[in-house]
């Protein structure tokens, strides 16, 4: 599918999931996880965070993260698939290959990458598909996380369209193979690569050798990983050793087995009748987080408080979020930041209340796009297998004293 | 003056290399997950534990043993773990057993 088709599916889609029926035997969806602690132990390069494996590493950020429009390096969530994972790459030696049906194989070095290309830069969001997976029922298989599955940085690196053109295309290129270098410890275990068709890279898919002005971190993939906006991070290959030209799409555990959806309108099924025809997931549905306050926080009686978070989408833009003080009856416009980072970045949003009454309070927060689409409830969302795409309101329930 | 300036970005040139944020190998911390011990744990740990941690499972929460079967299933399908029938049956009971809601299915 081209990019720009994209906005017009989205937008039939959105309706399409409107008309869905409900059924008895439906699975059903609540507010994911929440308030998990971060763990004593600090992995490379990061502070310590929610921790769920060390082999593969497996690190979540913590709500209060979400308030600043970039994520700091050292509290981007980790997400690898196999227990093998390089844990020195010298860059001056590292290359990517490109091969397949090029006219000239390529090995680029580092050094070629920052001085032979172009040097672009994008701010994007990398979200897992899987981010807030712990808000299904019955709990589909898979990593249970809370909503910090995300992050947002300003990447830097190299158009994948330059890299290309360098190598030249041979005629009948039309899908890309792109892998990094985890490993799993069976040779038979599928490897983890993930195939684009030459129609999804526009400008702003690179080779991305920066993050937020640094190196990227060894577990956010150091040194190369690809960087596709708007789209969900089982795309974004780290430590990426080969990208292979072919004329056919092969099919692949990760992107036709594991990564995938219900190709239905609703992108939904129930837990007895699995969908027969899946699709791989791809562009990432509207969402919002708040990160401040947390869940259980306390606020003080008639003192200034302001709610701040982050929303985002597959890249149409943020028009609008909104936040409801009274459990969603009546909501509210929250100030959005200037947006100068662009369509694929967070929009941070803030909103000044004074609280009223003692007691438990709810702040909801629901962001709408710039083709109309908005959060749903939680418990309007409709389960799938692997719990992915999971976008509803988000709640935090605080405490006035 | 022109040679001064040579010998500054000399320097600075020379210097990159030790800059690098990361300068040797990385060590991922090993974290102790409080697995739970009984019956069957050491087929768990021989075959669970070749390609990822007790964190893996820890963090599924209780649940039935269909959804264990499946999970067990799923490694020997898909990510081809060479789990023999035998300690197939050995893994599902202990999962069942020590992170099972008590149900089936």
């Amino acid at each position: 599918m081209e990019r720009r088709d994209f906005f017009k599916k989205a937008a039939v889609t959105a309706g399409a999931a409107a008309l869905g029926t409900s059924s008895l035997d439906a699975g059903t969806t609540h507010q994911p996880i929440d308030n998990r602690k971060v763990a004593d132990i600090a992995f490379p390069e990061k502070r310590p965070m929610i921790t769920y494996s060390d082999r593969p590493p497996l690190l979540e950020a913590p709500r209060e993260v979400f308030t600043s429009a970039l994520t700091p390096n050292d509290q981007f969530f980790v997400r690898w698939h196999m227990p093998d994972i390089p844990t020195y790459i010298d860059p001056d030696k590292f290359t990517i290959n490109i091969k397949g049906l090029v006219k000239q194989q390529l090995k680029i070095s580092l050094k070629e990458l920052k001085e032979d290309f172009e040097q672009v830069e994008v701010a994007a969001v990398m979200q897992c598909g899987g981010n807030s997976r712990s808000a299904f029922t019955p709990t589909p298989g898979g990593i249970q996380w809370g909503s910090g599955a995300m992050g947002c940085a300003l990447w830097k690196g190299v158009r994948l369209r330059d890299v290309l053109e360098k190598a030249g295309l041979k005629k009948g290129a039309q899908w890309l193979a792109v892998q990094g270098s985890e490993r799993a410890a069976y040779y038979k275990t599928p490897n983890f690569i993930r195939e684009l068709h030459l129609d999804d890279l526009d400008d702003h898919v690179i080779i991305a050798y920066q993050m937020n002005g640094e190196d990227l971190p060894y577990l956010n993939g150091f040194p190369v990983r690809l960087v596709v906006p708007g789209v969900y991070s089982d795309s974004w290959i780290k430590m990426i050793t080969d990208i292979t030209v072919t004329d056919k799409y092969q099919n692949l555990f990760f992107m036709d087995k594991a990564y995938v959806i219900p190709d239905n309108e609703c992108e939904c099924e129930t837990p007895e009748k699995h969908a027969k025809k899946t699709k791989p997931i791809w562009w990432m549905n509207v969402k919002s987080i708040i990160g401040y306050p947390n869940d259980g926080a306390k606020l003080t009686l008639k003192s200034q408080t302001v709610v701040r978070g982050v929303a985002w989408d597959g890249g149409a833009g943020i028009k609008e979020v909104q936040i409801s003080l009274d459990g969603g009856k009546t909501w509210d416009k929250a100030i959005l930041d200037s947006g100068k980072l662009g369509r694929y970045a967070y929009r941070t949003f803030r909103y000044g209340f004074k609280p009223k009454k003692l007691g438990e309070m709810k702040i909801m927060a629901k962001a709408i796009n710039k083709l109309g689409e908005e959060q749903p409830l939680a418990k309007d969302i409709k389960w799938n297998h692997g719990g992915y795409k999971y976008n509803g309101i988000d709640v935090v329930t605080v405490k006035v004293v | 003056m022109k040679l001064m300036k040579k010998i500054v970005l000399t320097a600075l040139v020379a210097a990159t290399p030790m800059m690098a944020q990361v300068k040797e190998k990385i060590e991922v911390p090993y974290i102790p997950f409080p697995i739970k011990m009984g019956k069957g744990f050491d087929t768990v740990q021989a075959n669970c534990l070749m390609c990822h941690s007790f964190g893996y499972i820890l963090n599924q929460g209780r649940q039935p043993k269909k959804f264990w079967a499946g999970k067990v299933n799923k490694m020997i399908v898909h990510f081809k773990a060479p789990i023999s029938d035998s300690d197939r049956k050995i893994i599902v009971n202990y999962l069942f057993k020590h992170y099972g809601n008590g149900k089936e299915q």
